[in-house]
């Protein structure tokens, strides 16, 4: 009767508490194999051991049903799972009672390796001396023909000339040949390796600089000559530093390269070495200031102090004075507009109020008679971009809507060569002829094609579009240039880069006047803790500088990062970036010569701008939007602020008190 | 016998004091409102900042709480260029967990039957192609699967045994109903009087239908025409059209009370909220207190109806509380921007 009454309390509780039921299934320690089909059957069970079925069973991958969870499959129709790919993954087993209530459980799934069937391994070097680590890539290709790099093989020699470590460094200790074992999955594989005695009986350091500032890419150059005199060529040096700080209390800090560039980040002294197994020689490097800082001096602000302030654009006008439009955010769909001639009295002049509640980004044309302005959040859901004729910015005048498949909100616009390219719903952007620009004309479209393919802004130079594509990175695209035979209407990629983060979110086009060299500066746009729109917020990521002087083999070779501040949009002109850095102020940087490394430890940053304000709509909140230099003068949008302007001074900061252990004090100028 | 009579009006008026609670989302401020309704007047407890890109309008739009109460869920449309589900804890306004959905993924529903969660992807991006139902598993938030429907597909709603959901496609004219348990669309029906045939090129529907609710007995379903500014009613058994009812302008969201006596509809176009006594022809019309009325949720005892508007441009959004009976609003709270969303928590003594 005691037995009756329990089952009959957990059928029930299978109703009302799923707790009390568990899922069985024959999942449960399941082994597959690549390209194996399952066909799983669960039922529920009673902590009593006692059996009920489920109305219906659904499976399902726990990753989801994104492209990236393709491991393991499930076939509905078929009541089957197919493993994909190797390792654990998960199944989720979800049972729905006879009279509804769920009740699920998670399995993991081991699906196995297919047997190894080779190892292939590969010496990093053409040749190998003795007294040097021997660089080796492992890798194992199995049945079929999943290929892994990270598995640790046994490694075995029965040659004396080469050692082997714990963590399978292998070392040449002496000439001759030696044969190097690797095992894994029962199979095994060799390699034959001539260890060559060091021929260098001469070795010289050559550098481009002795003393260098920090930031500046030194050369090194080994030369080698064997006993004969002879000059040796194709070694495999080895490039090495150490330091020693001016501050005490720093630590002599830089990057050095394979090909022997050498960049310092602290002022002190350095020593170079460049080796070959035994043999070795250095070379001191005397590192001092960029002597590039400035004081930096606000000169103007048009404070917006009831909403927040989004992107702006400083233009000349028809009539040759200077004027400035700036979007507001989460707000009316207000635009305003500002007289700058005199960066130290902005005026505001006009303002246009079109249905939006944010108006993300603003451009003018370059002959300053029209403006476009984005559109988020109207009120009948069609978005889209206003035109707006800006001839006389004290009465701008809307000259005409257009929201053809631009309903989804537009984020960014760009404005060249009478044509608006317009972002729709983050995941393209159209191109419209505005020749007419009461009657504009879709004339063309571009997007990357690939599944959940994202774009966040785009921006024209010398008819090329650099679209930001978050996780697909930038793509360069020919709308008009000639380089690969586009035009506004037939927009056509040409190279790409991306990176890990998958946060790039805008891009700036910079000719190194100083170097001849091409890079796109990539920025990212990070929130890591969400968003607080009252208060001060969090923001990460940085600049990528990514050199694409060869446009097939974009390399990303510096980067620009300040501290527990993230990056925005930002401007470069001259060799000299201004980046607004949100709660980090706008940052001006000095991106002349070659750039590698961190560019924020290299001491390059000229002067700052803290663009809060006291009488901004969340006071003293800095949280910088843009930046765009004009006319000589640094002008700025601040979400919380609204415009502001200032100027970079030939004098340096007086940091003669405060700041005079800082070891950013140029010893030489 | 005074007193008598003062202390049997104190304790009626005590057992009668009842608070609504409900939830709605303001769609350009990135904000959800938590509000309270005691029976006279409408209050917002909380602003609960949603999201996690600041300088993006990330766009809650659904909102819906869970058969216990225990948790709230929000859709995210924006995103890069995926919306998400956000799950929120009732107890505490805290983000929970999230999972990505579609494009623009809105209104959701969870089913009783299954306890899964069925939530349309809008993809109210301007492209002409069909989009899908995203049915996810709110214990794990993983999404299970993804159910192609029709174009811009809106108004999620399950019925009342859980068993199918069922879903309009705005742009396409079709009603789908959705094996809650198989996952595969079961039925579809197309809405529009006549089919526009543009030699291949893609139905647009004149109907528009942004919405559809199923009456608790489970036999009706109504059908908010947006562009055809109607009410359709659809036989569940027989598949077919059985009334058109003729609104006002912009029939957007439809709620049915839960003792089955009510239909109300909020009119976008017009600012109006219509509520009709079902089985009767009467209809009364009331005017929001702005513009743009989204959204409407009935209290589970049929007494009131929480309409969310959403105002324009820079205006705050709302809620109008409507009481049914007396077609009339009794209260009205301001939110954030854009008010949209709206899901019933609970009802307290």
């Amino acid at each position: 009767m005691k037995k009756l009454l329990f089952i009959l309390f957990a059928l029930a509780s299978f109703n009302l508490n799923s707790q009390e039921l568990i899922v069985i299934s024959n999942l449960e320690g399941l082994n597959m194999k690549v390209g194996e089909t399952f066909a799983p059957t669960s039922y529920a069970e009673t902590l009593n051991g006692e059996k009920t079925l489920c109305q219906a069973v659904i499976y399902y991958n726990k990753k989801g049903v994104f492209s990236t969870a393709k491991a393991i499959t499930v076939n509905r129709s078929e009541g089957t799972i197919r493993a994909n790919e190797p390792g654990t993954h998960e199944i989720v087993a979800l049972c729905i009672g006879q009279e509804g209530q769920r009740l699920s459980r998670t399995f993991p799934v081991q699906v196995d390796y297919p047997k190894a069937k080779e190892i292939n391994i590969k010496l990093s070097s053409l040749v190998v001396y003795e007294s040097s680590f021997i660089p080796l890539e492992f890798e194992i290709v199995d049945e079929m023909g999943f290929s892994r790099k990270n598995e640790f093989l046994q490694l075995s020699s029965n040659s004396n000339n080469i050692e082997i470590d714990a963590f399978n460094n292998v070392k040449a200790v002496s000439p001759g040949k030696a044969v190097l074992e690797a095992s894994f999955d029962g199979i095994s594989s060799s390699v034959e390796i001539d260890v060559l005695s060091n021929p260098i009986e001469k070795l010289e350091l050559k550098a481009s600089l002795d003393v260098a500032r920090t930031g500046d890419v030194v050369k090194y150059d080994a030369l080698a000559y064997d006993n004969q005199g002879n000059k040796l060529v194709g070694l495999p040096f080895t490039y090495t530093f150490y330091g020693k700080a001016i501050d005490k209390s720093d630590n002599a800090s830089g990057l050095i390269m394979n090909d022997g560039r050498f960049v310092a980040e602290v002022i002190g002294d350095y020593m170079i070495t460049v080796s070959l197994g035994t043999k070795s020689t250095s070379r001191p490097l005397k590192v001092v200031g960029r002597g590039i800082e400035r004081e930096v001096v606000k000169v103007g602000q048009g404070i917006v102090s009831d909403k927040h302030t989004s992107d702006f654009w400083v233009f000349e006008g028809v009539d040759g004075r200077d004027y400035a439009v700036t979007g507001t955010w989460g707000a009316d769909g207000t635009s305003f507009f500002w007289d700058v001639t005199d960066p130290g009295n902005i005026k505001k002049i006009d303002s246009v109020k079109v249905d939006a509640r944010t108006v993300n980004d603003v451009k003018v044309s370059k002959d300053g008679r029209i403006s476009v302005i984005s559109r988020e959040g109207a009120s009948d859901r069609k978005n889209g971009i206003i035109i707006l004729d800006v001839t006389n910015p004290f009465d701008v005048k809307i000259l005409s809507e257009y929201t053809k498949n631009l309903t989804g909100g537009v984020h960014n616009v760009f404005i060249d060569n009478n044509h608006v390219y317009a972002l729709s719903g983050s995941q393209r952007y159209y191109v419209i002829n505005i020749e007419d620009p009461k009657n504009p004309v879709e004339v063309g479209m571009f997007e990357i094609g690939k599944e959940g393919q994202s774009i966040h802004d785009v921006w024209i130079e010398d008819g090329i579009a650099y679209s930001s594509n978050w996780r697909d990175g930038v793509y360069l695209v020919d709308v008009g240039n000639g380089i690969a035979g586009g035009s506004p209407s037939n927009p056509v990629a040409f190279a790409n880069y991306d990176y890990a983060s998958g946060a790039h979110h805008a891009t700036f086009p910079f000719k190194s006047k100083s170097t001849g060299k091409f890079y796109t500066v990539l920025g990212d746009e990070i929130f890591p803790d969400g968003v607080d729109e009252n208060n001060p917020n969090i923001t990460a990521g940085f600049l990528h500088f990514v050199d694409f002087s060869d446009l097939d083999n974009p390399v990303e070779v510096a980067k620009y990062e300040l501290p527990g501040q993230g990056s925005h949009n930002y401007w470069i002109e001259d060799d000299i970036l201004y980046v607004a850095m949100y709660g980090g102020g706008v940052r001006i940087v000095d991106i002349s010569g070659e750039l590698l490394g961190d560019l924020y430890r290299q001491g390059r940053e000229i002067g700052y701008i803290m663009t809060g304000s006291p009488n901004g709509y969340i006071p003293n909140a800095t949280m910088s939007w843009g930046a765009q230099l004009y006319k000589g003068h640094v002008f700025y949008s601040d979400w919380n602020t609204g415009l502001g302007s200032s100027k970079v001074s030939e004098l340096k900061p007086d940091n003669s008190k405060a700041n005079q252990y800082i070891n950013r004090t140029p010893i030489i100028d | 016998m005074k007193k008598v009579l003062l202390l049997t009006i104190l304790s009626f008026s005590f057992c009668s004091a009842q608070n609504y609670y409900f939830y709605v989302a303001a769609e350009s401020d990135d904000t959800v409102s938590l509000i309270k309704f005691d029976g006279n007047q409408a209050e917002e407890l909380e602003r609960i900042p949603v999201g996690m890109m600041k300088t993006e309008i990330e766009g809650p739009h659904g909102l819906t709480v869970d058969p216990t109460g225990e948790y709230w869920y929000l859709s995210l449309a924006h995103g890069n260029p995926y919306g998400s589900l956000l799950k929120y804890s009732t107890k505490t306004n805290k983000l929970v967990d999230k999972t990505l959905l579609g494009l623009f993924p809105a209104s959701m529903q969870i089913s009783e039957l299954t306890g899964l969660l069925y939530c349309v992807n809008f993809n109210l991006h301007g492209e002409m192609k069909p989009s899908s139902v995203s049915v996810v598993d709110p214990e794990s938030m993983t999404e299970i699967k993804k159910i192609q429907t029709g174009i811009m597909p809106h108004g999620s709603r399950l019925s009342p045994s859980g068993r199918h959901q069922y879903s309009v496609a705005m742009m396409s004219g079709e009603l789908f109903e959705i094996d809650a348990l198989t996952l595969e669309v079961n039925r579809v029906l197309s809405l529009d009087k006549k089919k526009m045939n543009h030699q291949g090129m893609m139905h647009h529907s004149i109907i528009k239908p942004t919405w559809v609710m199923p009456h608790p007995n489970g036999k009706k379903l109504y059908i908010a025409g947006n562009g055809s500014n109607e009410i359709i009613e659809v036989d569940i058994n027989y598949w077919s059209i059985t009334n058109r009812i003729d609104t006002g302008k912009g029939p957007y969201n439809v709620d049915v009370s839960p003792n089955g006596k009510y239909l109300i509809a909020t009119l976008k176009g017009e600012g109006k909220t219509a509520i009709w006594e079902l089985g009767k022809k009467r209809k009364s019309l009331i005017s929001n207190t702005s513009s743009v009325s989204h959204g409407v949720v009935i209290s589970p005892d049929s007494k009131y109806a929480f309409v969310s508007v959403e105002g324009k441009g820079g205006e705050p959004g709302l809620v109008d509380v409507i009481d049914i009976k007396k077609s009339k609003i009794v209260s009205s709270v301001n939110i954030g921007k854009q008010a949209g969303g709206i899901a019933f928590w609970k009802l307290e003594q």
